[in-house]
């Protein structure tokens, strides 16, 4: 137990380090663009003129030299307050905040596809390497791999939406019908299908390949050939002792995997108009908002990191031979 | 046109102007109303309403975006509102009179309007807004008030605006986005941007607001309090965020939505949409902005600031093309810098028909050989990041200018950089499109007058165009008082620029309104879906 | 080893089918301006023709523009941001993972912090930043792809110079005085190449796809034609001419397949133990 307390500590402050250095990074290669959300504001509004530039400018603070913005910034971020939304005029955290849980309900029903499908998947594919199955499925997911996702979910929306009219086509959940409590839960779940199915596709793909690849380098082991010699069923081996073994790297990709999720759900959130953090990325971009972007970008990575160490955790669970270190 | 032009001569004409103006607005109502008489209202039921991108704030007075007029447009309310020949009709005023020489504008207000917080809406209202807030914060009503010498309440509701010269396009600066009447009560002496009350904005109009869900939907309620009586109809509405183009469509297509305005449904989903049995499609609604789109032109870089090379440019292009394969028949091919549905517009002007031919012997005459490769200049074109039609309209310019000799390089920006690029003038074409504002004065002088030329502002003169005798044209025109002198004036100016050609003219836009049939009334007044909805209905959802 | 290379590629049905498919791409790339001799951006022909029309073989666009056509010169971009974008990734990658696994310590420790660094920001978000911050054009989408694709390469790299730093043949090196850079380049850089290569040839689907990425969220480059910009523009249209969007992702989707199964087939080739088993 000590050992884990001290590998969090150790990995805590590395995180922090890691924290301040995007933070910096960020705040700089993200000023270095062009236009500012004044202009950009003044611009939409139709008309301006150079005070209502000049008044945008101040109430953001853009008028202070650099440092001093980004010094306040990192202070900011410190003490728990990621700014404020110029467009927006609320705190960037009521923002993330606010579309945080869609886009966490999404990756996470994703993330919890592919990995349940894919492990399953490549572990068939591996037990009858060369038969008709194996191929079947490395195939598929080939496929699933060399299809880019934004594709596959307006061809899944034409298919069950427009054609077949199963399923919505978009959104998070139906607006005005006033569900509560479970009629709610049904209904945003028919809403997660298609953009979860989408984004869950791609890294299925990757994960059955992964567990294939891991199974067929574990299969021939020593130990493996040992509990064969006791007499062991095939699929209790493949289950009891190779699975075990064989899931580590996909596991270890998986929780690096998992907090990328997050970005890649930018499009999956773009074609079913998933009210996400994905989505308020790319409009935060589009618009310059300069605070929203750092923030999510802050809150993703801090996802990533706790992501990294959940999985180092997770490794030790799975196989205590392996010391956290 | 020549309809305007009467109503404008009634309107300065001395004697009974009041009583004709009070006569007409009476009409115009009654007008509005027959399609009503028609059918049984039903009351109560739910609308949705696209809007999209999501407005940044909800308060008019702060912020005039296309969506956040859609939305606040039901909360907010302006003096005056406008038919479809931009006449105005009552609002919160009830009745107007504008005295012969032009000079001092009565307003009467409705006694029974109040906030949505209870308080009575008065002439205090009225004084603050258009001398306090609004100059303060809102850039296009800080330069129509600007003519303002005075303002008065004589008594609660009545208020008089006395001008500093007459400015005949006063009349259509009360439209709600121009001029929202803004609570006092809540605003003043507060920092209007920083005033907490901003979250949960307080009007007059027909709706009130309930909730706002980010990246998902607005929520507005019917006010039960408003003063006309029996409205609004509607028990309430839902605005909803949808990001993708297709989604929309798919969104009206299945019903989930009952409306769309401006560029929410794309060019190319028209003519499918419009097919549909369960849905209507009307342009009108758009007079008020009556946007024009063009290609704007750094007239400062060489070989730009040669008339004869813009006007080359203008030949090359086939405007025809663009309205049916780009906007997919949308729109009228624009003669020049005045839509012609805004009064003042002058069809007699030279005309830049597709000419290929005609385009190539001008850059002969400027001595513009071509190159081996055919090339006999290179220019820069800044596409405005407004989604799939102009980037189509962009490539299409690209390839209709190689044709001539005139290789473009596009030059890809988002938003926040084209708007910088643009305004510091560090561009040398860009395509994009401008609102007009009911009235020359207002809309169209400010992008052609020297004056007006001012680094780091945008919608301003950025081509960096000077013609002193369309300065002195535009300036006597604002002010004159008499409107055929100002027609006069002002076909002038028309015929110079387009002439000079600061800017190639492409389309007089139409915005594709899309309404499902159990919607009633969605349209009925200049500003479309920015109206404030109280007569809107729907028939109940079978 | 390029006999035996070639016939273990060979055992591999799908790679040389790969290699097959890849050569078509890589011929329309070569032949595009031969096939079609028009601009790809030419307005040739009748808007929404659909495919199989007399002058548009796999249809026209909403401008009237020829898929094919697109398509033909498409492989030319999707190719070059491909290629140079992994390029660009592996001289990045490579460099620091192989100073970072040769050295070990505390050079190590800073390099490895620093790719640490590039893994935890999201790399798809960062890479629409980038283009974003510095505007979309073929440079700048290649640059951003690279940055945000290095990182893995790096590991990869730094974990073959760790394992074979200290094998026989490089502490014989050492002892014989050849300097640091002759060794990496020389001695361990060849013989960790098979891994690298394989990676590399999956990194330039992965640099395919994600260009396509971009382009469909509107940050492509709008000088060139792509697979990823065709798709970008013709998704809004989807449901009246599925050929606009269905020829250029199928297009990808061959590409980044081939490239896959090449990927594949090198491996097998190039690590010969894993490939028997697998086979077996």
């Amino acid at each position: 137990m000590a050992g884990i307390a001290s590998f969090l500590g150790r990995r805590l402050i590395k995180s922090v380090f890691i924290l301040l250095a995007i933070v910096v990074i960020n705040f700089l290669l993200v000023r270095a663009a062009p236009g500012d959300p004044a202009m950009v504001m003044a611009g939409e509004a139709g008309a301006a003129d150079e005070q209502y530039v000049e008044q945008l400018r101040e109430q953001f603070g853009l008028d202070r030299p650099l440092h001093e913005q980004l010094g306040i910034y990192v202070a900011g971020v410190a003490t728990g307050d990621l700014g404020h939304s110029y467009r927006q005029q609320r705190p960037v955290w009521d923002l993330i905040l606010d579309r945080l849980p869609p886009t966490l309900i999404l990756t996470g029903c994703a993330f919890v596809l592919a990995l349940t499908a894919g492990i399953l998947l490549g572990t068939l594919a591996a037990m009858n390497v060369g038969r008709w199955s194996d191929s079947a499925i490395t195939v598929l997911a080939l496929l699933s791999y060399a299809t880019p996702i934004y594709w596959v979910g307006l061809m899944l929306i034409l298919l069950f939406s427009v054609q077949l009219g199963w399923l919505p086509s978009f959104g998070y959940e139906s607006i005005g019908a006033g569900y509560a409590g479970w009629d709610r839960a049904v209904d945003v779940a028919e809403h997660l299908v298609l953009p979860a199915v989408t984004l869950g596709l791609f890294y299925m793909a990757v994960y059955a390949r992964l567990t294939r690849a891991s199974i067929l380098e574990v299969r021939d082991m020593d130990f493996v050939k040992t509990a064969r010699a006791k007499g062991l069923s095939e699929t209790r081996i493949v289950f009891k002792h190779v699975l075990r073994n064989a899931i580590l790297p996909v596991i270890t990709f998986a929780g690096i995997q998992a907090g990328h999720l997050i970005g890649g759900s930018i499009l999956i959130e773009t074609v079913f108009a998933w009210p996400g953090i994905g989505r308020l990325a790319f409009d935060a971009v589009l618009q310059r908002d300069y605070q929203v972007l750092l923030g999510i970008f802050f809150v993703t990575s801090v996802m990533v990191i706790v992501f990294n160490i959940l999985t180092d955790l997770l490794y030790s669970v799975v196989d205590p031979r392996i010391e956290v270190a | 046109m020549s309809n305007r032009l009467a109503f404008l001569r009634r309107l300065t004409a001395s004697g009974a102007v009041a009583a004709s103006l009070l006569a007409s607005a009476a009409m115009v109502a009654a007008a509005a109303a027959p399609a009503m008489a028609q059918e049984q209202i039903q009351k109560g039921g739910t609308l949705s309403v696209i809007v999209q991108p999501e407005p940044p704030i909800l308060v008019l007075g702060l912020n005039q975006q296309g969506p956040t007029q859609t939305v606040a447009g039901k909360i907010y309310e302006g003096l005056l509102r406008y038919d479809h020949d931009l006449s105005p009709m009552p609002g919160l005023a009830e009745s107007w009179e504008v005295s012969p020489d032009g000079l001092t504008y009565t307003f009467k207000l409705r006694q029974d309007a109040k906030w949505h917080d209870g308080t009575p809406f008065t002439a205090k209202d009225v004084v603050f807004s258009t001398t306090e807030f609004l100059p303060e914060v809102h850039p296009r009503a800080r330069a129509n008030f600007s003519h303002v010498e005075s303002v008065e309440a004589p008594d609660d509701h009545t208020v008089v605006f006395k001008l500093k010269q007459p400015f005949p396009a006063f009349l259509k600066a009360f439209e709600v986005s121009s001029a929202p009447m803004m609570p006092a009560h809540i605003y003043e002496d507060t920092d209007y941007k920083q005033n907490p009350k901003n979250a949960t904005p307080i009007g007059t109009g027909p709706f009130k607001f309930d909730e706002w869900v980010k990246g998902s939907h607005i929520h507005l309620v019917k006010n039960e309090d408003y003063y006309l009586d029996g409205k609004p109809y509607l028990d309430d509405i839902y605005f909803r965020v949808i990001p993708d183009a297709a989604s929309r469509a798919l969104a009206l297509e299945t019903g989930e939505v009952d409306v769309s305005q401006y560029n929410d449904v794309e060019p190319f989903d028209v003519p499918r949409l419009e097919a549909l049995p369960h849905l209507s499609m009307t342009t009108k609604g758009y007079e008020f902005v009556a946007p024009l789109s063009w290609i704007e032109i750094n007239t400062r870089e060489a070989p730009l600031d040669d008339k004869r090379f813009r006007q080359a440019l203008a030949h090359a292009l086939d405007r025809e093309f663009i309205r049916d394969r780009i906007w997919f028949g949308l729109g009228r091919v624009a003669t020049g810098p005045v839509n012609s549905v805004t009064p003042f517009h002058e069809p007699d002007v030279p005309q830049y028909e597709y000419d290929p031919q005609k385009a190539e012997a001008l850059l002969d005459e400027m001595g513009l050989e071509p190159y081996a490769d055919g090339v006999r200049a290179e220019i820069t074109l800044t596409p405005m990041p407004y989604g799939e039609t102009w980037a189509r309209l962009a490539e299409y310019i690209k390839q209709a200018w190689g044709k001539i000799g005139v290789e473009v390089t596009l030059e890809s920006t988002d938003v926040a950089g084209w708007v910088q690029k643009v305004s510091n003038w560090d561009y040398e074409t860009t395509n994009d499109f401008v609102y007009q504002y009911g009235d020359p004065s207002l809309g169209v002088a400010r992008t052609y007058i020297s004056d007006n030329i001012r680094k780091g502002v945008m919608f301003s003169n950025t081509m960096g165009y000077s013609n002193p005798r369309v300065d002195e044209l535009f300036a006597a025109a604002a002010v004159e008082n008499d409107p055929a002198k100002r027609e006069e004036q002002l076909s002038e100016a028309q015929k110079i620029l387009v002439e000079d050609m600061p800017v190639i003219w492409l389309l007089e836009m139409e915005f594709p309104t899309f309404v499902n049939n159990r919607v009633h009334n969605a349209v009925s007044t200049a500003i479309g879906t920015s109206e404030n909805f109280a007569d809107v209905w729907v028939e109940k959802k079978k | 080893m390029n006999r035996d290379f070639w016939r273990a590629f060979a055992r591999n049905r799908g790679a040389v089918l790969g290699l097959a498919i890849l050569g078509v791409v890589v011929f329309c790339a070569v032949f595009a301006g031969v096939l079609y001799p028009q601009s790809p951006w030419d307005m040739a022909t009748v808007p929404f023709q659909p495919p199989l029309s007399q002058d548009a073989l796999l249809g026209s666009d909403t401008l009237g523009r020829d898929i094919a056509a697109g398509i033909v010169y498409g492989a030319r971009v999707s190719l070059l941001i491909g290629l140079t974008s992994t390029a660009v990734a592996l001289l990045i990658g490579v460099t620091l993972g192989a100073v970072a696994g040769y050295h070990g310590g505390r050079v190590d420790d800073a390099i490895m912090r620093f790719t640490e660094l590039f893994q935890t920001i999201p790399n798809f978000v960062l890479a629409v930043v980038l283009v974003a911050i510095f505007t979309p054009s073929i440079a700048n989408i290649v640059v951003a792809i690279a940055i945000v694709s290095w990182p893995p390469l790096a590991r990869l790299a730094r974990g073959e110079f760790m394992a074979l730093r200290s094998r026989e043949f490089v502490q014989a090196a050492v002892t014989a005085g050849q300097g640091t850079g002759t060794i990496i380049l020389r001695q361990i850089l060849p013989n960790s190449l098979s891994p690298i290569i394989v990676s590399a040839s999956l990194m330039v689907a992965t640099a395919i796809l994600l260009e396509s990425s971009l382009s469909f969220l509107g940050l492509g480059d709008p000088n060139v034609m792509s697979w990823g910009y065709m798709i970008g523009a013709a998704r809004t249209v989807i449901r009246q001419a599925w050929w606009m969007s269905f020829f250029p992702g199928v297009a990808i989707l061959l590409t980044v397949l081939a490239l896959n199964l090449v990927g594949e087939g090198l491996n097998d080739a190039l690590n010969p133990r894993l490939a028997r088993k697998g086979r077996a």
